[in-house]
Formats: structure tokens, sequence, C-alpha cells
């Protein structure tokens, strides 16, 4: 996995490449909730070039995203690739994550 | 009388061969003394006493080169009689190139400063708690065969015509018998792991139900549970809520190893003790779903929990982001589409459950997503139409749970298990 923080319109976007697994969990974790610790309001997550997630990567973003709630922040994850799509239909998790197609939709919603 | 031959020596090959033959004389006595031990802390003390009396010195310290942060850390330390390791230990770390340790770790050299007080590299902290006053000191990096292991002072020599080169030499015997003593304390620490595993993989599955076949009237489960690691994340249960019906309870930890087994020890235990306490699986989904809310590390669980009639073959069930079962029947082998909610902890919601009429020769198919998410040797995942397809094709076969294990497990051979496995198969007669 690759984590890297992109600046756009102004706005911090993690942009992931990779498996996100148990190995480099932990990795996302740091990086996420060092962001969220600051309390940003919204934090865009790019999936464009994510080749898998396992239930590790799914609760490290669970726990990113109850963080946020409690201050009333954002996860919005986009870009999301079918095959992972098709992860989170399956455990119904595309109703508990704010999901896009595309950056513009997050700037817009 | 034969004649003699005349050999002249010199003063200097003299004073050359009374240190080789000194060094020899220490490398005899430090030889047997450091290869006695294979404990580490035994050996770094041996050591340093060893060090501080061939040099005569006041105090001797050991900084061990610490990989994962990349600073030195204070291992042993003894001021002439005293140990003052508890006073250092932990307390001061160095960077690489901080401090005459930190330097000697950074450029590998031995380095010997007559007085640390005219030395800017000189770093007071270890003398300020320790309230020990260094004058001169020798510092000689300890290296094994993979790299750096620490730094070696020798503090305040008494002795000043040390050889450097039998210095180094002997900085570098003492090196691989530290060495040497890691290597045993990690293949021992290992060892332990290993034995640790052993009895939470046996702990793990006392949680799991006695045997893993259950029959209750019409009805009989057969169960395989087989963790990516030597304990997992993944669940079963057979219980009986209310007299003529049989509960049927799947679950999926989120991740593996043991901070996944021990969550699972909770969930199992709470779903016990409330699935015994009503018959409708939605309310107990419900209870468990706030009882998880609280789960550490954003941790979640996916779960189905069917309740059964052993005459009828009517079943309520409520799902909680699990994976769909597959139903077999006379007309072959469909993909259920139950209504779920969300996995368990993670959100509040309202879990609701459905009903379906099982049929005599039906049977259905619980699993986990460790079945279709295998890898194969060449990286390629099993995939859900697949798994789909090979039930199909074996669906008019006993024991299919087993026949399915055994087909994942033939699927990943050569590879680990990518994910924890349960297969769950309820048949009605």
């Amino acid at each position: 996995m690759n984590i890297t923080v992109a600046v756009y319109r102004g706005k911090k976007v993690v942009e992931l490449s990779g498996d996100i697994d148990m190995y480099s969990s932990p990795e996302l974790r740091e990086h996420l909730m060092a962001l969220i610790r600051r309390k940003v309001p919204s934090l865009p997550v790019n999936f464009g070039n994510v080749s898998y997630i396992d239930s590790s990567g799914i609760a490290t973003f669970v726990e990113g995203l109850k963080c946020m709630k409690s201050y009333g922040g954002r996860l919005q994850f986009f870009g999301i690739p079918e095959g992972i799509m098709e992860i989170l239909r399956f455990s119904k998790l595309d109703r508990v994550f704010e999901i896009y197609g595309n950056i513009e939709d997050v700037f817009d919603s | 009388m034969p004649d003699r031959a005349k050999v002249t020596v010199t003063g200097t090959y003299l004073k050359g061969l009374k240190k080789k033959v000194e060094a020899l004389k220490i490398f005899t006595e430090v030889s047997p003394v450091i290869s006695s031990t294979l404990d580490l802390k035994e050996l770094m003390t041996i050591v340093m006493e060893k060090a501080k009396d061939i040099m005569k010195a006041e105090a001797c310290s050991i900084l061990l080169y610490n990989k994962e942060t990349k600073k030195l850390e204070f291992e042993v330390a003894l001021c002439k009689a005293v140990s003052a390791t508890d006073i250092l230990k932990g307390k001061i770390t160095l960077d690489m190139g901080q401090g005459i340790a930190g330097w000697v770790a950074k450029n590998r050299k031995l380095l010997v400063i007559k007085d640390v007080k005219s030395d800017k590299r000189f770093f007071h902290d270890a003398d300020k708690l320790t309230g020990f006053v260094t004058k001169s000191l020798i510092a000689a990096p300890l290296i094994g065969r993979r790299g750096l292991i620490g730094v070696a002072e020798i503090i305040n020599p008494g002795k000043r015509d040390m050889d450097l080169g039998i210095l180094q030499l002997l900085t570098r015997h003492f090196a691989i018998a530290i060495e040497n003593a890691q290597y045993h304390r990690d293949s021992l620490e290992k060892e332990r792991l290993k034995q640790e595993l052993e009895i939470a993989s046996s702990l793990q599955k006392s949680f799991l139900p006695e045997s893993p076949a259950f029959r209750r009237g019409n009805i009989s489960v057969s169960a395989v549970n087989i963790p990516a690691k030597q304990v997992g994340g993944d669940l079963y249960d057979f219980i009986d809520p209310v007299e003529g019906k049989a509960g049927v309870f799947i679950g999926d930890v989120s991740g593996k190893g043991v901070s996944a087994a021990l969550y699972m020890a909770k969930v199992i235990s709470d779903f016990r003790y409330n699935a015994l306490m009503t018959d409708s699986p939605e309310i107990v989904m419900n209870r468990l779903n706030a009882i998880l809310s609280g789960a550490p590390r954003g941790m979640f669980l996916t779960a189905a929990y069917m309740i059964i009639d052993t005459a009828t073959g009517e079943t309520r069930l409520s799902v909680a982001g699990h994976p769909p079962f597959l139903w077999i029947t006379g007309r072959g082998t469909e993909v259920s589409s139950i209504i779920s909610g969300p996995p368990l902890g993670i959100v509040p919601d309202t879990y609701t459950s459905s009903s379906i009429s099982l049929r005599r020769g039906d049977r259905l198919l619980l699993l986990t997503d460790g079945v279709f998410e295998a890898k194969n040797r060449e990286g390629q995942r099993m995939g859900f139409d697949n798994f789909v397809n090979f039930v199909g094709k074996h669906a008019g076969e006993g024991q299919l749970a087993k026949i399915v294990a055994d087909y994942v497990t033939n699927f990943s051979r050569g590879v680990d298990l990518a994910d924890d496995m349960t297969v769950v198969e309820i048949g009605f007669s």
C-alpha cells in the first residue's frame, strides 16, 4: 500500500494505492488518525488505485468514521473500483460510508 | 659443543612480542568467560566486567542499537563496583551521530578521547543522572555478522598503553558473543510465542460448540472452521432458544489473529447470553449491535442468525453485512437475497428478520468470506461466482461443508490462507 496526502482545491485528499490489509492498515491508521485528530471537517479518500481491501482495512476506516462522526466530520470515499465496491455492497458497508464517483462529486456534496 | 646461531633482538621487537603475549593472555582469559553463557543480560555484565578489568577502567557501559527506532539505548552500565544500569536504562537514548557513542555507531570507528571536556560531541546527561564524572573514554563499535549491534564505552581507563588493534579484535569478539546471545534470546522468545499461540488456539476452539455436528428434530447441522493463523475471528454456534427450535449463528470478526480471536470470544459469549432470552433473531442482532458499538479500533462483526422450527423447517433469520448463504434444493443452487443490515458494532441501525420455508431435502450453506476470498499460488482469488459454481456441481453430494473446506484448502495449497474460513451446512430432512 502507498499513502499520500494531496491538496485539491485547498482541501486535503488521501490518495491510496495497492492492497490495504492487516499488514498495511497500521500505517493507514497512523496517517488517517493524524488528520482526524486535527478535526478536519471532511476527509475525501481516493480509492482509484486500491487493488484490495480486507476487513482490517475496513475496520481502520470504521474507526476513522466513528471519530469523525463524534465531532460532525465527514469521511468521503471516491473512485472506488468495481471489485472493492462489490465487497462494500456485499457487506452493506455502502450504507455506512459516504461514497462518490469522483472528487468533483465530493466537492459538490 | 655445536655452534649456536646468533640472533639479534631489538627492543622494539621485544616490545611487540610482549604486547602479543599480553593479547594472547587476554583472549585466553576472555574467550571461555564470554562463551560460558547465552543469557544476554548475564553476558553483557560479564563482558563489561571483563572490559573494565582489562582496561583498569572506573566504569563501562554498553548501548545497544534498536533497529526499529534507529537509536542507541543504554543496556548495561557499571560504575566502579556499582551498577548504574537501572539509572540509565530506558532514560537515555541517543540518535545516530549524537554524542560520542552516536558518532562511533554512525562512523563505525573506535574513538579514544583523552579529555572529554574538550570534545564537543560528549553528551553530559548520563553523568548528570549517575553523578559519575567522565574524564576520558574509549568508545568502540560492536559490529556483528549482520551489522551494528551497539557501542561499548570504557570510561576513565587506567591502562593507557593498550594496543588499539587488540582492543578492536576484543570488541569484535564481544560483539559476536552478544549477537549469539541475542539469537538465542530471540529463538527462545519465538518458541515461547509458539507455545502461547498453541494454548490460545485450544482455548479458542473451546469457545466453539463442543461438537461441530448438531441435530434437533429434522434439522442436522455440521460446521468446519479453519483459522488462517493459529487463532482467528470466525465463529459459529448452535443453540436451543426455545423447545422445538434450533438457532444457528455464524459470524466473522474484522481482522485476523489474536485481536480478532479475543473479540470473537467476547462476541460468542454475548451472543449466547442474548440468544437464550428470545426466539427472535432480529432482537438478538439489535442487542448485539448495541453491545458491540463500543468496539475498539473500529472492529466490527458480520453475522447471520437463523432460528429454525425443527419440525416444519420454517426459518426466521436476520443478517448483518454477512455474505449471502446458498440454498440447495431439488431445483438447483440459489444465492439467497435476504435483506441485510450493515455489520454489527458500526452504526445504530434497526435489524429486521426475514422468513424462508425449508422443504424436506433442502440444504443451506452458510459461510464466511474467507471461503471465496481464498488466494491461490498465482495470487488469484477464488471469487464468489466460482465458489457458487463449485457448490452447484457438488450439490448432490453429502458432507458439503467438508467438501467446500477441502476445495478451498486445495485451491490455496502452497500459500497461507488469506482469511479465516467457516462453512456451516444445515440440512432439513
